[in-house]
């Protein structure tokens, strides 16, 4: 089997997991979700980080002796202009230069504004940022991002925190089909089987925080994740059974025939 | 003759269960392994702030948060009453400061749902805002003003409340070291370190941090761990009108800076995890200082005069458990209350007591089920 590997802004990941670090109940949990996940990848809010001594910061202390990337993200920028000052802030200050661009302007849905996320990407791809854009699930938006030069491109599955799950798996199989980076799904899911179908459509891995962060047992719900991803990317590889609309004996026909 | 209650834990919560139950007429014994209110509950800086400290939506641990601060007017009024003891209780209002214009959004978001919640909260920027807040930082962008918020000195509070249990008959025994549940049969017997036993007809585990120890006795999970919350003090003197040098609770990404009636400036809280290990460390006040210059420009200059730490007890999920045990009601849980034992105290009082009486919680509160996190026997991946 060739080797399955995902490949991101010049570094090999091994894991397909991306966890978002905010909303866990207290750090202990916090660290061990993170551990049991296997994520190498973490983001969080640039505005919500102590830039000045990121090391000290309330939530990355408690990342401090992991080798993670970190992918530190734009949210509450409204527009491209606010999301390029506040990356260059983050690349400032030692942080990374890997960029989650998050641009919303309705408080209430959260949704991404692409047109705004276009202009950032292209902006803070040459800038030299590696730049990870959150999206709309519109196949060509997301086209267009990588033109712009996204490192990967990363479509929501459902408005964040929701939990809906994936409300137009046909666009993120179109996005999937169409796409020469790797396609990420950001935001919306839910359980595990929200991250199985997820990877079964292909995409080459998943963000999340809320559904790990707010499980009754988040330690227990990053494991369960992580097996999800597996479970899924395999599935995928592996390539599933036709659909049929009648039973096919699975021991073989030929042993019921009468001779 | 009235049912006994044995409460284990003699800290916040056990008190105000213990209040609230002798109120009610019952019978209460409190058992304390060392000195009431020398855990958490002395060490807390006495945020009365649910909107401040919620910032993702109106869950239930929120609905339990802000229910607890509209009872505390009467609440407090009557912890004075019944201990002759005075304590400060502010209604001080707070602001949670932003940088970023980043941050905009997601204040804007909060208010949204806060003034379905009776938050008549808004957003202050510029002139107004270094009106209400004259030394704070002028790279402050805005804020939202919360004025629903208030705080209190939890040192003095909980001196009062166990004053107003000795003075409404409870009996408290302390420094009993580990107490443990040696029968529960027709009653409910406990035993402390010495032997003493100690009979009740009802149990109510008001241990904080250490509830977790009661989960082989009770054959449930009881997933609390301590979280260290280091906090410090500054002196501050009054400006010549008399005023505050903080008139706000002022909070950020970062944590909260309150000033105190006696003339002190708390700043926390600096989380780590130690175990039950409850030393102050040197580079868990040093990171609170290296934030909170930001928010307000003199303090760099200063020294905190004191430092401390308390052992938060928090649950897997972050909800703090209360209501009765199933399959044995006689047992009642109100424990792992985190960050907010201080401000979830008249709720949580009012909420155990009704258990005692038999009464059903309303649904909203199955959130907080004690049972919530299994049998103790549940799998466990490594």
């Amino acid at each position: 089997m060739i080797s399955d590997v995902l490949r991101i802004g010049g570094r090999t990941l091994s894991s397909r997991f991306f966890l978002g670090t905010g909303l866990f109940p207290n750090p202990l949990v916090q660290k061990e979700a993170i551990k049991a996940s296997g994520a190498e990848v973490l983001t969080f809010a640039i505005r919500r980080i102590n830039l000045e001594s990121p090391e000290d910061d309330s939530i990355l202390q408690h990342v401090q002796d992991g080798d993670f990337i970190y992918l530190p993200n734009t949210s509450g920028a409204r527009t491209a202009e606010e999301a390029v000052r506040i990356a260059r802030l983050a690349r400032a200050s030692g942080l990374s230069d890997w960029i989650k661009v998050e641009i919303s302007v309705n408080e209430r849905t959260l949704l991404p504004d692409p047109v705004e996320t276009l202009k950032a990407t292209e902006i803070l791809v040459k800038e030299g940022f590696t730049v990870l854009p959150y999206t709309s699930d519109d196949p060509v938006i997301c086209k267009r991002l990588e033109e712009a030069g996204a490192a990967a491109v990363m479509p929501g599955a459902a408005p964040i925190g929701t939990g809906l799950g994936i409300l137009n798996p046909y666009n993120l199989s179109l996005i999937v089909e169409e796409a020469t980076v790797p396609i990420i799904v950001d935001a919306g899911l839910g359980s595990a089987s929200d991250v199985a179908k997820a990877m079964e459509l292909g995409v080459a891995g998943v963000l999340m925080n809320t559904p790990v962060a707010k499980a009754k047992d988040p330690v227990g719900m990053a494991k369960a994740m992580k097996l999800a991803i597996e479970a899924g990317r395999l599935s995928y590889l592996s390539g599933r059974i036709e659909k049929k609309r009648y039973a096919t004996a699975s021991s073989g026909l030929d042993e019921f025939k009468l001779t | 003759m009235s049912e006994r209650i044995l409460i284990m834990g003699g800290g916040v919560i056990g008190l105000s269960c213990a209040l609230e139950l002798a109120r009610r007429g019952r019978r209460v014994t409190v058992l304390e392994a060392n000195r009431c209110g020398g855990q958490a509950s002395g060490a807390a800086a006495g945020m009365l702030a649910p909107f401040s400290e919620n910032t993702d939506g109106p869950d239930a641990f929120f609905q339990l948060c802000l229910r607890s601060l509209r009872l505390y007017p009467e609440w407090q009024a009557e912890v004075k009453r019944l201990s002759g003891l005075d304590f400060e209780y502010t209604n001080s209002g707070s602001l949670y400061v932003a940088y970023h214009e980043a941050d905009m959004l997601a204040l804007q978001g909060r208010l949204l749902w806060q003034r379905k919640y009776g938050s008549t909260g808004r957003i202050v920027e510029g002139d107004e805002l270094f009106k209400l807040e004259p030394l704070l930082s002028r790279n402050a962008l805005a804020a939202l003003h919360t004025p629903e918020e208030s705080h209190l000195y939890a040192p003095d509070y909980v001196r009062a409340l166990e004053q107003a249990c000795r003075n409404a008959g409870v009996d408290i025994a302390e420094r009993l070291g580990k107490v443990t549940v040696a029968e529960r049969g027709n009653g409910i017997s406990l035993r402390a370190a010495d032997g003493r036993r100690f009979e009740g007809d009802r149990l109510l585990v008001c241990s904080g941090a250490w509830a977790g120890e009661l989960s082989e006795t009770f054959g449930i999970r009881i997933p609390v761990y301590p979280i260290r919350g280091q906090i410090c003090a500054y002196e501050a003197d009054r400006a010549p009108t008399g005023a505050r040098l903080v008139e706000h609770m002022v909070f950020c990404s970062q944590g909260y800076v309150v000033a105190k009636e006696n003339n002190t400036l708390v700043c926390g809280a600096s989380e780590d995890v130690a175990g039950f290990d409850s030393t102050v460390t040197e580079k868990g006040i040093e990171r609170l200082r290296k934030w909170n210059k930001r928010l307000f420009p003199f303090l760099e200059s200063r020294e905190p005069f004191h430092r401390w730490a308390g052992l938060r007890p928090s649950t897997q999920d972050g909800f703090p458990l209360i209501g009765p045990l199933e399959g044995d009601e006689r047992v009642i849980f109100a424990a792992g209350h985190y960050r907010n034992g201080i401000l979830l105290s008249p709720v949580t009082a009012k909420l155990a007591a009704d258990c005692a009486e038999g009464k059903r919680l309303e649904p909203l509160y199955e959130a907080f089920s004690p049972d919530r996190f299994g049998r103790r026997a549940s799998v466990h991946f490594s």
